[in-house]
């Protein structure tokens, strides 16, 4: 019973947050109400039985993304007149050009072979045997991060890694101009 | 299952009694509607003795600061006026309650109850002892780290939907400092983590002893570093000086809650003093051996629960003594200075922690210090005996 009433209040918190994003008009507003439907996220991992995906879901989502959108709202937008330059185009397309396409590609490739190993052995593991058994999913998770899907660990954590680089190259100030 | 406070009662023969009797009166098994009670009036409990806890320490903040500036404090209201919190607490409930014309309504009434949320659910996990608390989530440091991230949102919340250049520097402040100062934090409590081999705090607090011997902080030079970087890193964390640029007052008027009246204003006051007893028992449950007794004296019993919290609580508001300390002591640094210690000299010393806490486990099976040096002096003993 208990379960019954966290799994229905954490779908109504994910649904009412999830409607109040696209509702509303205020980008503050709909940051806020991405941090509803976030926690009852949250809350539906917790009532699977996630207990580790349900904290590193508050973790990554609540406590980091949610404050870097807000940011990126706060340090963009303003004049309009910047975006554009003086034949009337964007400066930084939003459909990419040549050179993101062939790293997307790459990218690409990477997350469907990484990803795809880890689909194909959960189809794999309901057909054959029954998952192990362990008291908390901590200890499960830890071993097959480092052990099946280590390709996917390792892909990940070098977006990451090509994710900082890349910000900190945008935000270094110009050397050439004075 | 966790172990919880519901768990524990239920060791008890009249609480099982309750539930077998509520049960055949109603002829329905009660025990998820009573499970849910008990949860209810121990949540409560907590929830209103911290709420006591933290207004105290407005009172201990003013009254420590007024001794080291050779003042007297408050003194009016109560015995060495100990009630003077309850009368600011009047005092806000009765002021006007202003929303600036130009705020943004309905956020400006969000972001002081986010704050007070994150800081009272952080409060399930907090072992005050081995019984008497919430719960033990299996993963409760991480839980911890997550539910304390809301009171970043609502410093920068509060800090934006006031709509004062005041306020949003203060907000701006707050929320990079503290997701800076996350990083430090989680990587000195990993270097623990991976020492006690467990994410829950009554596997963190057993794997240490009641003698300080035995406490985490002494474990390796490793851990005891990681112990001062944690406690600087929560300091930041809750905003306290010498990290109080949010609300530095020198500068921006009052930060993030310049515009922010009556009760409003009181939930952001007790929210800063709740989550430093937070961080404060955080560190005391991680480093100095948390909950447990020396010889564990009472052992399982109600006594021995008493004791437990009687050691969990000295320990924390020792550290909220260091706290105040601190503020009253040194001077406030600089926006670049902030980033400047977090990123250049307590992240690479937390990462460096955790691999070294890492080795010594792998290569010395997780001996602390303490043991290494017993075991020598026994062994020398023993093969010096000849001469």
């Amino acid at each position: 019973m208990f379960v019954k009433f966290l799994f229905l209040i954490s779908t109504l918190l994910t649904l009412a947050g999830a409607i109040g994003v696209v509702a509303v008009k205020n980008i503050m507003h709909a940051c806020v109400f991405l941090l509803a439907s976030l926690i009852g996220v949250a809350g539906l991992y917790v009532t699977l039985g996630a207990d580790f995906v349900s904290a590193v879901q508050l973790v990554v989502y609540v406590g980091g993304v949610v404050i870097l959108m807000i940011f990126a709202v706060m340090l963009t937008g303003g004049d309009k007149a910047d975006f554009f330059n003086k034949f009337g185009f964007e400066k930084v397309s939003a459909m990419g050009n040549k050179k993101t396409y062939l790293v997307g590609s790459a990218v690409l490739i990477v997350f469907t072979l990484s990803v795809g190993k880890i689909i194909f052995n959960i189809i794999d593991l309901k057909s054959s045997k029954d998952p192990q058994s362990y008291v908390s999913t901590v200890e499960q998770l830890g071993h097959l991060l480092l052990t099946d899907h280590v390709l996917a660990f390792e892909a990940s954590s070098v977006v990451l890694l090509g994710a900082l680089i890349g910000a900190a190259i945008i935000a270094r100030p110009n050397r050439g101009v004075k | 299952m966790n172990n919880t406070i519901v768990s524990y009662l239920l060791d008890f023969e009249i609480v099982r009694n309750m539930f077998d009797f509520v049960s055949t009166k109603f002829g329905l098994n009660a025990s998820g509607i009573l499970t849910f009670f008990i949860f209810f009036i121990a949540a409560f409990i907590v929830v209103n003795v911290m709420a006591v806890i933290g207004g105290l320490g407005t009172y201990a903040e003013r009254k420590i600061s007024a001794d080291m500036q050779m003042r007297i404090g408050p003194n009016r209201v109560g015995p060495f006026g100990i009630l003077q919190f309850l009368a600011d607490g009047v005092k806000m409930i009765m002021k006007e309650d202003i929303v600036p014309a130009k705020a943004d309504r309905a956020l400006f009434f969000v972001a002081p109850t986010l704050c007070l949320m994150g800081v009272f659910a952080s409060l399930a996990v907090i072992p005050f002892s081995k019984g008497l608390t919430l719960t033990h989530l299996n993963v409760g440091v991480v839980y911890l780290l997550g539910v304390s991230s809301l009171v970043g949102i609502g410093i920068f919340l509060g800090g934006y939907s006031s709509n004062s250049k005041w306020s949003m520097l203060g907000g701006m402040r707050g929320a990079s400092q503290i997701i800076s100062y996350e990083i430090p934090v989680t990587l000195s409590m990993l270097a623990v983590v991976v020492l006690a081999g467990g994410l829950s705090f009554d596997k963190l607090v057993d794997a240490q002893t009641g003698w300080p011997t035995g406490w985490f902080i002494f474990h390796n030079p490793f851990t005891f570093i990681g112990f001062f970087v944690f406690f600087v890193g929560v300091l930041a964390e809750t905003n306290r000086a010498p990290f109080d640029l949010p609300e530095a007052e020198s500068e921006l008027v009052s930060g993030y809650h310049t515009e922010f009246t009556g009760m409003r204003f009181a939930f952001f006051a007790l929210a800063e003093y709740v989550e430093v007893f937070v961080v404060c028992g955080a560190a005391s449950a991680l480093f100095l051996g948390g909950y447990k007794v020396p010889m564990d004296l009472g052992g399982e019993s109600i006594l021995g629960q008493i004791l437990q919290m009687g050691s969990f609580l000295t320990k924390t508001f020792l550290l909220y003594y260091v706290v105040i300390w601190i503020r009253w002591t040194l001077p406030r640094l600089r926006v670049d200075q902030l980033m400047v210690v977090c990123w250049k000299y307590l992240t690479p010393i937390a990462l460096f922690n955790l691999v070294g806490c890492a080795l010594w486990v792998y290569f010395l099976n997780g001996k602390s210090f303490y043991e290494l040096v017993m075991n020598m002096a026994v062994t020398s003993i023993h093969s010096g005996g000849g001469h």
